[in-house]
């Protein structure tokens, strides 16, 4: 045994490193962090307040932080977590949550006025604050602006989805009247969770309220997974599939087969490294809306910056959270080099964001996404969140599959099965909620609602 | 001279020792440790409370967990009645003498064993996709109507699960059967021959009785393996369940409650309802294994002290 | 004997075997050419990049640039190293401790016996995964988590070893030996170590591969057990990839070809020894 661990100490020399450690999952925030905290830790006289940063992929991530608070053990210091991970530290009752309450924190500093208040939603639980936030995220819709207006169409025009599908439809149409094979007017699929959420969201539903109770078999959902099935599966499908994440989903950018696809922020960043030929083609427009007046954005993904309960000075770690995400010097650095609107709102008035972006043809893309950021739908966090969503998707995957087969003519031979599949997902979601005792414990869900909406206020 | 009979007694145990103590402390300590659990409910350190059985009532009447279910069952009959008579197919094929190159055959098939499970999910990843995969490529170059855009990692995860599985294994049993092949009696299969019985009543009345014995191992390891599938899945789907929970499997499904939605108590319930399948499978295995040899008059004797 | 097949009949085998064969290497003959291309030629064309090159491939558009990268980019070297040791360390002291139960508890008599391979049989069907989190709990009060010991100590005790070293005991060491080497006066420890031992050597060999293939190819212990990202085994290191550098297919594929080649090798060393020993634990059922 003596060898064995004798081996061990010598092929692992001490990597121990004075000062705080981090976890991020994503390549780009290392690379931004990375110099960034090489300066913090050059200008700290303290070694303990220096920060090394670790990647970490976001599974891994979230199985070492998720091991590590079930055990009540230390993992890192500061732990930057996507939004579907973190969600997941947020399972239990409100002791058990392995992150530290920042709402101190947050009141003290006066952050509350000073940050979009959506932005903290995803990472409180029952009012409680545990993250800060990143970003806003706000969706627009990038098209395809020469086709578009080689067409002679003005996206002016639209307001609504329905004006969406009246004013582009011509493009689907080859000049002699047949149906084009190689062109469809949006980027959507029945199997996308992320977009199906997202669209949810914009109409005013959702698969979570306020408390963390699953709200699948809403009206509203049903009228807009309806619609979805419509697009993507009805006699005159206007929808394809077009994979954000692969080649062939680039190339087929670069076909036009999609005219318009759905596009947060950092997506911009994205297809700017992944699909470079796009540049110069592409337009942003706000969101079509549900019906007239409507919200013309929606959300998809977020990352919060939390302090495990386990981290030793969180005061000092809260000073270096603040000065990561906090800062106008790095919010500026998170729009140039990714993209990204930051959700502290004092600096949306900044220049920077009014710059010409040429990949946009030119449009000023960040006043754009800044204008609709305060539209930005609440989401909330849930130990359910992930159950609702996969259940929601099957709903909407089951009604696709009936649209294939009844060929309905308007979206509303569709709504008795949407609401028969979406009760059917809801019941299983709920077995889930009723078999938690820690969470059926609860008097009522009015009380937890008003917490929430005291977050929002 | 014969030792003296106590360091007799005593030498059996130091030779075990080492492995009562480690099974005392990880396998039989967090056994018990599972029992405790599966009667709470339960969320980090702070949080526990004592439910009873009712984990045990709610996971039998949980839908997902009967997914989980439906999806192991198709992956384990998948796995079992594709690959093992596939395996066997081609170790009865190598058997035969004057087959040149055996080795050679031997080592190809067998290589992808080598390849671990992490390794395996990297390269069906890519293989796999949807037009870009060299899968859909080359069925839709051989066969001009399969479609490119066929959603092995969406809808027929399980079907991709197998196939790889397929690939990843079908040598190593394939090896099992090999060996077992050797207790095949030639001169009873010579006579039969001679006799001019059919190839497959030679199969059945010769070689199947003869392989039996590791036949039914094999099967057994089989069973333990496919019925505990997640890793590949959970690394082909990227840490989720797939398209409407399609890729979700038992140990899938124990782990998000447990690891990703930190209800460790549930989960342990889902643990010991896959012990007891197994256990079952294992009972089975033993009689069935037991009665052949007991048909073919093998003195459970030569079976060594066995219990 | 007239055992030879016919022609016929070999010629149909090989119709069957040959594109088997095929196809089995064809997933390992894609990756190896995969961790060779850029990411623009990584889904042009499914194998070698076409060009103008012999044959019409662009062979000078093949590249080492992404096992450079995961030499510079990922800490590859320290993950071999990691895997290295955790994977011999595992596997000798395994292969051991197994060896030794196995042999008591197929050629010795005592007292227990029956409950000694009672445990064994009912250890070999826990699912590991029931064993996980109460697992890690125990790894966190014995103050393991984060450690190498915390990822061997657990795998050191196997009770499939001793399934297998305790059936190859009874098919390859006959107990007129044992006996003899007993009247000749040799110690317990004696008779284990030098007549036991050399006759289980082709499942000591099959045994420790299967282990340190195991350990070497593992995932999901070091996932959960380790935490600072300097200790990662290769398998976590390369699953990592996919989620740090998603677009960097050579990248991935290079990772995966490198972690696979040294087994490989070892594998290439044993064949012999392993093909016979993993049948000798079988044969008995």
């Amino acid at each position: 045994m003596a060898v064995v661990t004798g081996l061990i100490a010598m092929v692992t020399p001490e990597t121990k490193r004075e000062g705080a450690s981090m976890w991020t999952f994503a390549r780009m925030h290392a690379e931004m962090y990375g110099p960034e905290l090489e300066a913090w830790n050059q200008q700290q006289t303290d070694p303990s307040r220096r920060v090394n940063l670790s990647l970490i992929g976001v599974q891994a991530m979230e199985q070492r932080m998720m091991s590590a608070f079930l055990a009540g053990l230390p993992s890192a210091d500061l732990i930057e977590a996507e939004r579907r991970n973190a969600a997941r530290a947020f399972a239990g009752p409100l002791e058990s949550v392995g992150f530290l309450d920042l709402t101190p924190y947050i009141e003290r500093d006066g952050l509350m006025n000073k940050v979009n208040k959506a932005s903290f939603l995803p990472w409180s639980k029952d009012g409680r604050i545990f993250g800060l936030p990143h970003d806003v995220h706000p969706m627009m819709m990038a098209y395809r602006a020469d086709i578009v207006e080689a067409a002679g169409i003005d996206v002016n025009e639209i307001e609504t989805w329905d004006d969406f599908e009246r004013v582009m439809r011509l493009l689907l149409y080859k000049p002699d009247g047949t149906r084009r094979t190689d062109r469809y007017l949006l980027n959507m699929w029945e199997t996308q969770i992320d977009l199906i959420e997202a669209v949810l969201l914009q109409a005013g539903g959702g698969v979570i309220d306020a408390s963390g109770v699953p709200v699948i078999d809403s009206e509203v959902n049903a009228r807009t997974i309806s619609r979805i099935a419509m697009w993507t599966s009805g006699p005159e499908p206007i929808a394809a599939e077009v994979s954000f994440w692969d080649a062939t989903g680039h190339q087929l950018m670069r076909d036009g087969f999609v005219i318009a696809t759905f596009a947060p922020d950092w997506m911009c960043n994205y297809w700017r490294k992944e699909v470079p030929q796009l540049a110069g083609k592409m337009k942003l427009m706000p969101m079509p809306a549900w019906e007239k007046g409507g919200r013309r954005t929606s959300v998809w993904g977020g990352t919060m910056l939390g302090i495990p309960k386990t981290a030793q000075d969180p005061e000092k770690l809260w000073e270096i959270a603040k000065h990561l995400y906090l800062s106008r010097e790095l919010a500026h650095e998170l729009y140039t080099k990714s993209d990204i609107v930051t959700p502290v709102r004092e600096f949306w008035s900044d220049d920077i964001y009014d710059q010409p972006d040429p990949f946009f043809m030119g449009q000023p893309k960040g006043r754009m996404y800044i204008n609709l950021a305060p539209d930005v739908p609440d989401r909330f966090s849930s130990p359910f969140g992930a159950i609702a969503l996969a259940r929601t998707q099957g709903a909407v995957s089951q009604l696709c599959a009936y649209a294939r087969d009844v060929k309905p003519q308007r979206e509303e031979d569709l709504l008795p099965k949407a609401r028969e599949f979406l009760a059917a997902a809801q019941r299983d979601a709920m077995r889930h909620v009723n078999r938690n005792v820690f969470f059926a414990a609860r008097d009522s869900s009015e009380q937890s609602s008003d917490a929430a909406a005291e977050v929002t206020r | 001279m014969i030792l003296p009979d106590r360091s007799r007694s005593v030498f059996p145990w130091l030779l075990l020792a080492p492995f009562l103590i480690l099974v005392a402390l990880f396998t039989i300590t967090p056994l018990f440790g599972a029992a405790v659990l599966s009667t709470q409910q339960t969320f980090g350190p702070g949080t526990t409370r004592f439910v009873g059985l009712s984990n045990f009532k709610n996971v039998l009447a949980d839908p997902l967990f009967w997914t989980a279910f439906k999806n192991t069952l198709i992956f384990t009959l998948g796995s079992v009645l594709v690959q093992l008579p596939l395996a066997l197919m081609f170790a009865m094929l190598l058997n035969q003498p004057g087959v040149r190159a055996r080795s050679f055959f031997r080592l190809v098939l067998f290589s992808p064993v080598l390849v671990g499970v992490v390794y395996v999910a990297m390269i069906f990843f890519v293989l796999f996709q949807k037009r870009t995969g060299l899968v859909n490529q080359l069925l839709h170059g051989i066969f001009p109507s399969w479609d490119i855009g066929f959603a092995w990692l969406d809808q027929y995860i399980m079907v991709a699960l197998i196939l790889a599985t397929l690939w990843q294994y079908m040598g190593f049993n394939m090896v099992y059967f090999l060996a077992a092949l050797q207790n095949v009696p030639k001169e009873l299969d010579e006579a039969a021959r001679i006799d001019g019985a059919s190839w497959w009543k030679r199969f059945r009345h010769v070689t199947l009785p003869a392989i039996t014995p590791v036949g039914s191992f094999v099967v057994l390891l089989s069973i333990i393996g496919s019925v505990q599938v997640f890793e590949l899945p959970y690394l082909l789907l990227q840490g989720s369940t797939g398209v409407d929970n399609k890729g979700l499997t038992i140990v899938g499904y124990l782990y998000q409650t447990g690891f990703q939605s930190g209800d460790l108590g549930y989960a342990s319930a889902i643990g010991w309802t896959i012990a007891i399948v197994l256990a079952a499978c294992a009972v089975l295995q033993r009689m069935l294994s037991g009665r052949t040899e007991q048909q073919r008059g093998v003195k459970r004797a030569t079976r060594g002290g066995d219990a | 004997m007239s055992m030879l097949v016919s022609k016929p009949r070999a010629i149909a085998t090989y119709c069957v075997v040959v594109p088997a064969c095929i196809v089995i290497a064809l997933p390992l003959v894609w990756l190896a050419i995969a961790s060779l291309k850029t990411s623009e030629d990584f889904f042009a064309s499914p194998f070698l990049p076409r060009g103008d090159g012999f044959l019409g491939i662009a062979w000078d558009r093949l590249t080492l640039d992404n096992f450079r990268n995961l030499f510079s980019k990922t800490g590859f070297a320290r993950a071999l190293l990691a895997s290295s040791l955790l994977a011999s360390v595992t596997a000798t002291l395994a292969t051991l401790i197994s060896a030794a139960a196995g042999y008591a508890l197929a050629r010795l008599h005592f007292r227990g016996k029956r409950a000694a391979m009672w445990l064994v049989l009912a250890c070999l069907i826990v699912p590991a995964p029931l064993l996980l989190s109460p697992g890690f709990a125990v790894l966190y009060r014995l103050n393991l988590l984060d450690t190498f010991l915390g990822l061997i100590l657990p795998a050191i005790g196997p009770a499939f070893g001793v399934y297998l070293f305790r059936q190859a005991t009874i098919s390859s060491v006959p107990s007129e030996l044992l006996e003899a080497a007993r009247m000749d006066g040799c110690s317990e420890f004696r008779i284990f170590w030098r007549v036991a031992l050399p006759l289980l050597q082709p499942m000591i060999a099959a045994f420790m591969l299967i282990t340190f293939l195991g350990v070497w190819n593992n995932f999901i212990n070091p996932q959960v057990v380790l935490q600072s990202a300097s200790k990662f085994p290769l398998a976590v290191m390369i699953a990592q990839l996919k989620d740090v550098y998603s677009q960097d297919y050579g990248l991935m594929m290079a990772g995966t070809m490198l972690s696979i080649l040294p087994v490989a090798g070892l594998f290439m060393l044993l064949q012999r020894d392993f093909v016979a020993g993993l049948t000798s634990g079988a044969v008995k059922g």
